[in-house]
């Protein structure tokens, strides 16, 4: 009986090479998709278990706009019977005595005093040592730039000393510079007990916050202790795991999906040639069966079971590989941070999308194939070659389109992009054709005779060849264009701090910054302005959907320094003083959900306030995760009075002096001292990393492309086997057979190249002129990517051809002869 | 002019080995018009492949003009069978992308000779073919006939030795058939052209000078067309 399973089993096994290719472009494409969707939810995985050991199993917590605050404050909270478990803290700025030669800055410590080392409301993951509220937790990294164990002795300058009891892995509260050089911006931190601090400090009765963990619902008890604590320093905010202010790694992730779409696209693309190739080479098996009384639908289905066991074979070796290469890329991601972030895979539910994906795309590709083969004529399949003819007029239909999708692709809009991918396809045969006749004099040159032949036979199948070409060169293209956004970045983002900074220096301190102080530094040689800071962190509130966030909010002043940029400063200025309004920065826009208009609710240290949305603006402040209130709204209405932090515009370089001199006059209470430079620096540096990832993504996303050259020439060669046979025949050498073919693969990765690079740069030129960007990219081109892409684009189309071709020239003469 | 002395072919078919020449001997004149005949799977194309060096025996030898093609290297034979071998085939093997004129010149273009005199031996070539005016034109244009002449015309570019075509009539109808033999023959009576032609049809072999008959392998029986009783055989085939 005849087995339809094992009928398309055979068809697909016929070829063999072109089953391995096809195979090939599938199966990573799906392990690209996996291994991004796993990188992805890992990644998501990995800060949120930070996040949350950062919060631990703490519901609410207690602050002050005064930095401290006295203990008594929070006796009615603990006599809370609901209240089971709290945590009290002390934070104090001081300094390691050194036995080397340190700077002030390099040896800031902050310690953090807590009333129970080992309370369930901490996470501290032990190294080394005991949680013993006796001595002193010390990160890893810590330790090791100190060169102390656990035992060993710290001093710290004026205030005493203490033993190291435990050393414990990264965690946020602890989160230290792990450098010297890092150290000159980054305050180290380690753990003390509350009481030791309280020792050193002489703050018997202060702390800096409480955290606690209610039983059952404690919303009433927030109400309450929000109601009663209106009009004081001392504010509750429910705890909240939300690192969106500490990292923007979804930029990130945004770039690496476009790669991986890319890659579906190409792989996609790859299956959708084989296929239609395999169903025009067996049109008049189809015209036989329809003929014998199979109906449409049954030969369509016998082409969709064949790529079913195809998507099949595809996604089961696919979305392994993808689930080794999500791990290799999550170990390759965090390599760039500063300590070992430990992960643990989140494959699940990624490889059940990969899967899907695995599984669908290579149907939805084939689509067209599937119903074509349906579609075969009995009369005019018997009758005619088994091959398609392309009429000049639909070739001018085409190609009017191509220019007018290229053309709408000038209209600032992101559908733009697509329109120039579209038009780029459209228009690639013909660019395919131009060139060949363009380069072949330089073929002949090189190939001689097989290069005249090459030069034509590309326009044999002009559109899958060119097809071929416009694959290669929008993975090139896009490439670039990512390639030139990344390039491009640290001058948009050093133009983004330094226009929303405020200055050029912040000076971070414990104690509220008094006139006198400020007056001080004015004082200062370099220093020409010194603006008070205030920010109010951290302040939650709802997202439209109802989630709870938090942020900072940052208070304006009409005549301050700017903060954010926005097309009508002066109008949001005086309507920031009117109502009880916020401007929020982009991120925090994105992730609130409302619209202009509408109110976001705050809790603020005067309780619950709706504060109406006016504007988003732009800033590098948290990445655009943050909130803009008027100083005054923010100390009427918001109840915040405060400010911990002065801004500071200087005039001349370098800051060392005016940050020792700070160092040195503000001991007590200075806690941190950073520069615009160490901003631009942070926030750039995992940028660096970002473009040897894209080199590394050019030569794969080249590489994949090139499966598709290598599958098309293969197809190509083996449609015109007879052909083959005939030339060695007549005396072409197997040599002259191979150059031709290889000229011909050199000519269609030559196009992909020329036009990647053309449409690479267009959609550059476009973006740096696009009012969506807003100057954020400028018209540079990524030259070493370039180069890499002709260079690997070159080296790879010859490998592709010289598979086919050496398949062709092994092939016996007879059988050439023979299968034709 | 060609020698073959106890050719052999064996072709292995996995563990299975059919030998299909089995010790041939044959020798062909300078000139000569030799027609091979015989049933499916005799071996005759076999013969015509080994003698064009398009495959190599499994013993015996093959000399043309005393060169030892059965010798000779994979390259080597290439190069022997642009420069001495003209072939004609049963389904013409033309190159569709080229033009009739570039069909033609194409063993030349092979070579890297293509000369001003040689260009002038194309056209007359294309016009002794009865293709004149049709140089440019596609080959897959063509009828086949015409499609035909243009490979007689590619067999005879390079001047070659020995003219082998293997069933050259065989997609043709009686008529077109005979135009295509006719101008077989005539490039054979006026240029002494030595031709081997292996064919199923009787009447294609009546062109030739000796007929050679295989059977399972060997020659079964040769007919010249000085044998008396000659054209009582051909008569005695058609029937």
């Amino acid at each position: 009986m005849l087995s339809i399973w094992r009928i398309s089993w055979r068809n697909m096994t016929q070829n063999k090479k072109r089953l391995f290719f096809t195979l090939l472009a599938m199966v990573l494409g799906t392990a690209f998709v996996t291994s991004m969707l796993i990188a992805d939810k890992t990644t998501d995985d990995v800060f949120d278990y930070y996040e949350q050991m950062y919060v631990a199993n703490a519901d609410y917590w207690v602050l002050s706009d005064d930095y401290t605050f006295p203990e008594d404050l929070i006796s009615p909270i603990l006599n809370e019977p609901i209240v089971s478990n709290s945590l009290l803290a002390l934070d104090k700025q001081a300094f390691f005595e050194l036995a080397d030669d340190r700077s002030l800055s390099q040896r800031a410590v902050r310690i953090t005093g807590v009333s129970d080392q080992s309370s369930p409301l901490l996470t501290l993951p032990v190294i080394e040592g005991k949680l013993d509220n006796e001595g002193l937790i010390v990160p890893e990294p810590v330790a090791e730039l100190l060169g102390k164990g656990v035992g060993d002795t710290i001093q710290f300058t004026g205030m005493g000393e203490a033993k190291i009891s435990a050393i414990v892995e990264y965690t946020q509260l602890l989160a230290s510079p792990s450098n010297w050089e890092r150290a000159e911006s980054t305050s180290f931190r380690v753990l003390a007990p509350l009481s030791l601090l309280r020792e050193w400090t002489g703050k018997q009765d202060k702390i800096s916050y409480m955290r606690f963990q209610v039983e059952g619902d404690g919303t009433e008890l927030f109400n309450t202790f929000q109601q009663n604590f209106q009009g004081t320093s001392t504010y509750i905010e429910p705890v909240v795991a939300d690192d969106l202010q500490s990292n923007d790694i979804g930029g990130l992730y945004t770039f690496f999906y476009l790669i991986a779409g890319l890659s579906i696209f190409i792989s996609g693309f790859i299956v959708f040639n084989m296929i239609y190739t395999s169903v025009i080479e067996r049109k008049k098996e189809f015209a036989i069966m329809k003929s014998l009384g199979y109906t449409q639908s049954s030969v369509s289905k016998l082409v969709l079971i064949e790529m079913t066991l195809l998507a099949f074979i595809g996604t089961a070796i696919g979305v392994p590989l993808g689930i080794w290469l999500g791990d290799l890329f999550m170990k390759a991601l965090l390599g760039v941070f500063e300590f070992d972030m430990v992960y643990t895979m989140n494959w699940e539910m990624p490889s059940l999308i990969g899967v899907l994906i695995g599984l669908l795309f290579p149907i939805v590709f084939s689509l067209f194939p599937i119903y074509y083969a349906g579609k075969t004529s009995i009369l005019l399949t018997m009758k005619m070659a088994d091959r398609t003819t392309s009429t000049s007029k639909r070739h001018y239909v085409k190609a009017f389109f191509g220019v007018v999708l290229l053309l709408l692709g000038t209209i600032d809009h992101p559908v733009s992009y697509a329109a120039i991918i579209a038009g780029a396809i459209l228009l690639f045969p013909y660019l395919l054709k131009g060139l060949s006749a363009l380069m072949k004099p330089v073929f002949v040159t090189f190939y001689k005779y097989p290069g005249t032949l090459a030069s034509r036979n590309v326009t044999r199948q002009l559109n899958r060849n060119g097809n071929t070409a416009a694959i290669l060169a929008i993975g090139i293209a896009v490439i670039l264009l990512l390639s030139a956004v990344v390039e491009s970045a640290p001058r948009g983002i050093d133009n983004d701090i330094r226009s929303t900074y405020g200055g050029n220096m912040r000076v971070k301190s414990e104690a509220p910054w008094l006139a006198e102080d400020m007056e001080k530094i004015l004082s200062y040689s370099g220093v020409t302005n010194v603006e008070p800071l205030a920010e109010a962190t951290p302040i939650t509130w709802e997202t439209i959907e109802g989630q709870m966030r938090q942020f900072s909010v940052l208070a304006v002043r009409e005549n301050g320094p700017s903060l954010y940029t926005h097309g009508q400063e002066k109008d949001i200025m005086n309507r920031l003083r009117q109502n009880p309004s916020v401007l929020l920065g982009e991120r925090a826009f994105a992730e609130w959900g409302g619209t202009i208009g509408e109110s976001i609710v705050l809790n603020t240290p005067n309780g619950k306030k709706s504060f109406e949305v006016i504007g988003v603006g732009k800033t590098s402040h948290y990445a655009g995760y943050v909130a803009f209130m008027d100083a005054l709204v923010m100390n009427d209405v918001f109840g915040w009075a405060n400010s911990f932090d002065l801004l500071l515009s200087v005039d001349k370089e370098p800051y060392d002096t005016i940050r020792d001199q700070l160092w040195t006059d503000f001991s007590s209470h200075l806690s941190k001292v950073e520069t615009v430079e160490d901003e631009i620096q942070s926030t750039t540096s995992a940028i660096s990393g970002m473009n040897e990832l894209l080199f590394v993504m050019l030569v794969l996303v080249v590489g994949l492309a090139s499966i598709g050259t290598a599958n098309t020439l293969l197809m190509n060669t083996l449609e015109r086997v007879s052909e083959l046979g005939t030339m060695r025949a007549l005396g072409f050498t197997k040599r002259q057979v191979r150059n031709m073919i290889l000229a011909e693969g050199l000519l269609i990765g030559l196009t992909g190249i020329l036009g990647g690079l053309a449409t690479g740069i267009l959609l550059i030129y476009l973006t740096s002129k696009s009012q969506l960007m807003d100057g954020f990219l400028s018209f540079q081109l990524p030259y070493s990517d370039m180069l890499l892409a002709i260079v690997a684009g070159v080296f790879l189309s010859l490998v592709a051809a010289w598979i086919s071709s050496k398949s062709a020239s092994k092939m016996d003469i007879q059988t050439l002869l023979k299968e034709g | 002019m060609i020698e073959v002395s106890n050719l052999q072919k064996e072709f292995l078919n996995g563990q299975e080995s059919t030998q299909v020449l089995k010790g041939v001997n044959l020798n062909i004149e300078e000139g000569e018009f030799i027609a091979i005949m015989g049933p499916s799977g005799s071996g005759k194309s076999t013969l015509l492949q080994l003698l064009g060096g398009l495959d190599v025996p499994t013993k015996g030898e093959i000399e043309i003009d005393h060169t030892p093609i059965h010798a000779m290297k994979e390259k080597e034979r290439t190069v022997f069978r642009r420069k001495n071998m003209g072939f004609v085939f049963q389904n013409y093997q033309l190159l569709p992308n080229l033009t009739v004129e570039e069909n033609i010149a194409f063993p030349l273009h092979a070579d890297g000779k293509l000369t001003k005199e040689n260009i002038e031996w194309i056209h007359e070539l294309t016009r002794s073919v009865g293709l004149e005016g049709l140089n440019d034109k596609r080959v897959n244009l063509l009828s086949g006939g015409q499609q035909q002449r243009v490979a007689i015309a590619r067999a005879l570019a390079n001047h070659p030795t020995v003219l082998l075509a293997d069933e050259p009539t065989g997609n043709l109808d009686r008529a077109r058939a005979e135009e295509i033999l006719v101008l077989l023959s005539t490039f054979h009576r006026k240029n002494k052209q030595t031709i081997v032609m292996v064919t199923h049809d009787i009447f294609a072999a009546g062109f030739a000078d000796r007929i050679i008959l295989f059977k399972d392998g060997i020659i079964d029986q040769v007919i010249s067309r000085e044998d008396s009783d000659y054209a009582k055989y051909l008569a005695n085939f058609m029937a």
